[in-house]
């Protein structure tokens, strides 16, 4: 059943809008299939983010549906057909936009935080 | 979203990569992760599992991946709506009947709106129109309220409770003499007459004050139709000479292309009045005036009322003493005065209408629920299967407003199909239903509204979420639906009783218009109109001469056996009329107690009766030798000549109708004719000889043949015979009973459409019952089955079934019964020798209505007698 509950709506986009920073993130660094993409965010997290390929692929559509990633096939690492993504120039500003966007938010959410404490 | 962001989705909605990519890329995907477990020291089967299981559901990612596609949408859409239309044609029975269901309310009350609109509701066309008013004095002499010269211009300097005041005379005939000649309507207004109601000419200019005098110079505004129709919409018409029944009259301006003159009449063009205001205050006041006002801003028509008291008072001590009981003063909306005789018949239309659509809305929804029960399994099992709530309603939804759209569709183009009917066969007394149009507004509201209804009707039952019951359960369950359906159902039933009351009601009065007796013969005769252009005909000589020769003409026609002329016809009731108590008859004192009514009477040729074929009772009438001797002689009707002279024999007798007029002779009693119009009350009536003296002209004139070839073959000899004497002279033939079937016109119309509703109402409620009883058949097949199995013969389960039909009958049509008693009454007016609680109507209309029920209660009902027991059981 995909009939999920309507509250859970903003926590989804909270989380979409995340993945999408670290898909384009993960991509800026050199074009990859989706499998590389999810082992390159959970290595480069120490195995914290783990994603789920029921959201990856969704969001690496999408992505390219909007213009901000590429694909196309090429022979993998052990020389299987695979899908490659990279980033294209639009999908750059979008990173560095995306990019501002979070550390606004998370210094402001810092701040709140510290002063909670203190 | 950005422009390039929308490029690329544009792009990507074109190009669709396959499924299969996507499928391979998930593989990919999940081989990695296979790897990568062998890799971590997995068994083969071990690293798999592993695998799919962090995976999460291959198919929900890809169907996940899918639905990101742009135009995922608008394809579910497509797939949602082929999905409705093969369910549709699955059941063309409900796809038809909510179709024509919705057709039908919908383009009734399109049609019905788009009349009564401009009757009811719709602002007139003036600035200032909710200050305007009517103001004058009623009395038995002219229906509408009206002035007199003298009175007039002592209330417009006195007045109070207006800011303007003005007054118009009326239209009359008026002939446009130039290259392009044209017989046209001229109304003649005051100098303030436009501003007064706030409008201002689309060219040019209004009247100046001087052009308002008599002996000023000629001006005169001309309407739009008129500057299409004739001069080309030229912007130099303004100050451009025309000719106007032969005097040259300077063009000042047009008028706004929805002008309309407060009471309606034609106006081609406007001319001032010109009337010489010191002449009229000091002689008795004798021209007729129509005045219109505007209130001071917060006054209402009731202060109007009141304030004007002093200057009523004024008026009313001009009247003779005797009359004074009998004139009131009046202020009233335009709109009253434009529509007061229509507008009931407008409410009944509006309400018939409203009825139907009411039954409409009722049948659909009905349908639509029995539909929704029926689905319920289907939707339970498809949300089982995975579909979320959403995509269900959406389904749903899609089916629902597909249906309505095809309604409205179907309706529309019935709505204008219908306005052409109503426009052609309608009478010609309906103000300005030949400029009915499908109102847009009114399409946009139908539109959204039914679209909104089927909206909500639609997704209830899927909003509701299908209940586990519905799997589980063998016969479906609907019980609170059946319930509101049975409500809806005796609802109809008595809504179409009080339709069908209404329509019978007035099909009666119509035949016993038809049916009544006019007192004279209306076959084989044809009638000629004809008005002699006065700046031609300019002396009553010139008049009486012309006629004369015309009636020598005719009378040479072949099979024509009498020729006769008067100034009217009845049973019109527009002819000359005079208040009773002004007859003095000889020997007696003339009564001064109040006018004691109206009488009618006319100016006629001796062979008027005779063409007619109305019957002297007493005496001989009027001869031939009369019409050149000097003689003053009378015939009165038969009502007349008891009111007057009682048991005493009229003939011989002198009477005197106007005071200080001349003494006539009756000379004959002639049987009653019909002269207050078909329904209205018929009138004591004298007749006049039209003598070949001038005095006794006038230059209008009817003059009727009694024909024993067929009139349609005559009418263009008529003609003939006229254009020889005067080849310019408009005239207008036509046959006796058809000038009379006109009269019928409106009754008969009213009377037509109230029965189309009254019909489709009827129809569609059978449609409801029927529905509402064989779903219920069909949904206890299973029942009846069982009790027959259990020993109920066939005639238990017929009665059983019947039963519950009866009682929904039953039900409605007492309710309906009390309902039409109750608003009948309001159609009194409506009706033509009959009350509005006509027993026999009723009666009539409830066994109608019952039969009708009956039938549909009783097929489906005799479809479960013929049920199977060991087919039904077996069914689930």
């Amino acid at each position: 059943m995909k009939d999920k509950p309507d509250s859970s709506a903003p926590t989804k986009d909270l989380l979409q809008g995340t993945l999408d920073l670290l898909i384009l993130k993960t991509l800026a660094l050199e074009p990859m299939h989706g499998w590389g993409v999810a082992q390159r965010i959970q290595q480069l997290s120490n195995d914290v983010l783990q994603v789920g390929q029921g959201s990856l692929y969704p969001a690496l559509h999408r992505l390219e549906y909007r213009g901000w990633i590429q694909s196309e096939w090429a022979s993998s690492e052990n020389n299987r057909r695979a899908k490659f993504y990279s980033l294209t120039a639009a999908g750059r500003e979008q990173l560095l936009e995306e990019r501002a966007q979070w550390d606004r938010m998370a210094a402001a959410i810092g701040l709140v935080l510290g002063e909670a404490a203190s | 979203m950005s422009l390039r962001e929308r490029l690329s989705r544009i792009r990507f909605f074109f190009r669709r990569p396959g499924v299969s990519e996507l499928n391979e890329e998930l593989q990919f995907h999940v081989e990695h992760a296979i790897e990568a477990n062998l890799a971590a020291g997995m068994t083969h089967g071990e690293a798999r599992r592993h695998a799919l299981v962090e995976f999460g559901g291959v198919e929900q990612a890809r169907e996940e991946t899918y639905r990101q596609r742009p135009g995922w949408f608008l394809e579910t859409l497509l797939q949602d709506a082929r999905y409705a239309v093969r369910g549709f044609r699955r059941n063309p029975a409900f796809t038809v009947t909510v179709i024509v269901t919705l057709a039908l309310g919908i383009g009734a009350s399109t049609a019905v709106f788009s009349v009564v609109d401009r009757i009811l509701f719709r602002a007139l066309p003036y600035a200032h129109n909710d200050r305007l008013v009517s103001v004058g004095l009623v009395a038995p002499i002219i229906p509408e309220e009206f002035m007199l010269g003298g009175s007039y211009y002592q209330w417009r300097d006195n007045q109070k409770p207006f800011e303007a005041f003005t007054s118009e005379t009326g239209a009359n005939d008026c002939d446009l003499t130039e290259h392009n000649p044209a017989h046209l309507s001229c109304a003649s207004v005051e100098q303030n007459f436009l501003p007064t109601l706030g409008i201002v000419p689309l060219l040019g200019r209004n009247f100046m004050p001087e052009e308002d005098r008599p002996r000023g110079p000629k001006a005169a505004l001309i309407s739009y139709g008129l500057w299409l129709s004739h001069f080309g919409l030229d912007p130099g018409i303004v100050n451009r000479l025309i000719h106007i029944d032969g005097v040259q009259v300077r063009v000042i301006g047009v008028l706004p292309k929805d002008f309309e003159m407060p009471a309606l009449e034609p106006a081609d063009i406007l001319v001032p009045e010109a009337l010489d205001e010191a002449a009229e205050r000091r002689e008795a006041p004798d021209t007729v005036m129509y005045a219109f006002a505007r209130l001071k801003p917060g006054v209402t028509m009731e202060q109007a009322q009141a304030e004007l008291d002093p200057v009523f008072n004024y008026s009313l001590n001009q009247a003779p003493p005797q009359f004074r009981k009998e004139v009131h003063l009046r202020v009233r909306s335009i709109r009253d005065r434009q529509m007061h005789e229509v507008r009931l018949a407008a409410w009944v239309l509006l309400g018939a209408v409203l009825a139907v659509l009411l039954i409409a809305c009722a049948n659909v929804t009905s349908l639509l629920m029995a539909r929704a029960a029926q689905g319920e399994r289907e939707l339970a099992l498809r949300s089982v299967l995975g579909a979320s709530r959403w995509r269900l309603v959406r389904q749903r939804l899609t089916e629902v407003l597909l249906l309505s759209m095809a309604g409205v569709a179907a309706g529309l183009a019935l709505a204008e199909i219908l306005l052409r009917v109503f426009v052609a066969i309608a009478p010609a007394g309906i103000p300005l239903l030949d400029r009915a149009r499908l109102d847009l507004r009114i399409v946009l509201f139908t539109v959204i509204a039914s679209l909104v209804c089927g909206a909500c009707i639609g997704i209830l039952p899927a909003l509701q979420g299908p209940r586990a019951v519905a799997l589980a359960a063998r016969t479906t369950n609907s019980g609170a639906h059946a319930f509101t359906r049975r409500c809806m159902v005796v609802g109809q039933i008595a809504v179409s009783m009080v339709l069908l009351t209404g329509a019978a009601l007035l099909m009666r009065s119509f035949s016993s218009i038809e049916r009544q007796n006019m007192g004279m013969e209306t076959r084989g005769v044809l009638a000629a109109h004809i008005a002699l252009p006065t700046y031609r005909y300019t002396t009553a000589q010139q008049q009486m001469d012309f006629f004369l020769s015309a009636e020598a003409a005719l009378r040479r026609l072949p099979g024509v056996s009498a020729v006769g002329m008067s100034n009217w016809l009845p049973p019109a009731e527009t002819h000359e009329t005079q208040p009773f108590n002004n007859i003095a008859v000889s020997g007696k004192q003339r009564s001064m107690n109040g006018t004691g009514g109206m009488v009618s009477w006319r100016l006629v040729t001796p062979d008027y009766f005779k063409v007619l074929n109305i019957p002297i009772l007493r005496g001989q009438g009027f001869t031939e030798a009369e019409r050149v001797s000097n003689d003053q002689n009378m015939v009165v009707s038969s009502f007349l000549a008891a009111r007057l002279f009682g048991e005493a024999d009229p003939i011989g007798q002198h009477v005197q109708p106007v005071p200080n007029g001349p003494w006539y002779t009756v000379v004959g009693v002639a049987a009653n004719v019909k002269n207050g119009g078909l329904s209205g009350a018929d009138k004591p009536e004298f007749y006049r000889l039209r003598r070949n003296l001038v005095d006794d002209w006038t230059p209008w004139n009817i003059m009727v043949l009694k024909t024993s070839l067929a009139p349609a073959a005559v009418a263009p000899w008529v003609r003939a015979q006229i254009a020889q004497i005067d080849p310019t002279l408009p005239i207008e033939v036509e046959t006796l009973s058809e000038s009379v079937s006109k009269l019928a016109d409106r009754p008969r119309f009213e009377m037509a459409l109230l029965g189309f509703f009254a019909i489709s109402g009827l129809l569609m409620a059978v449609i409801g019952l029927y529905g509402v009883i064989s779903f219920m058949t069909t949904q206890r097949t299973k029942e009846i089955g069982v009790r027959m199995a259990l020993g109920a013969d066939r005639i238990d389960i017929l009665r059983w079934i019947a039963r519950e039909g009866f009682r929904l009958i039953l039900l409605g049509g007492a309710i309906g019964l009390c309902a039409a008693l109750a608003l009948t009454q309001f159609m009194r007016s409506l009706l033509f020798h009959i009350g509005p609680r006509d027993p026999a109507t009723f009666l009539g209309v409830a066994l109608l209505l019952g039969l009708v029920a009956l039938a549909a209660t009783l097929i489906p009902a005799r479809r479960a007698m013929r049920v199977d027991p060991a087919v039904a059981l077996r069914a689930e």
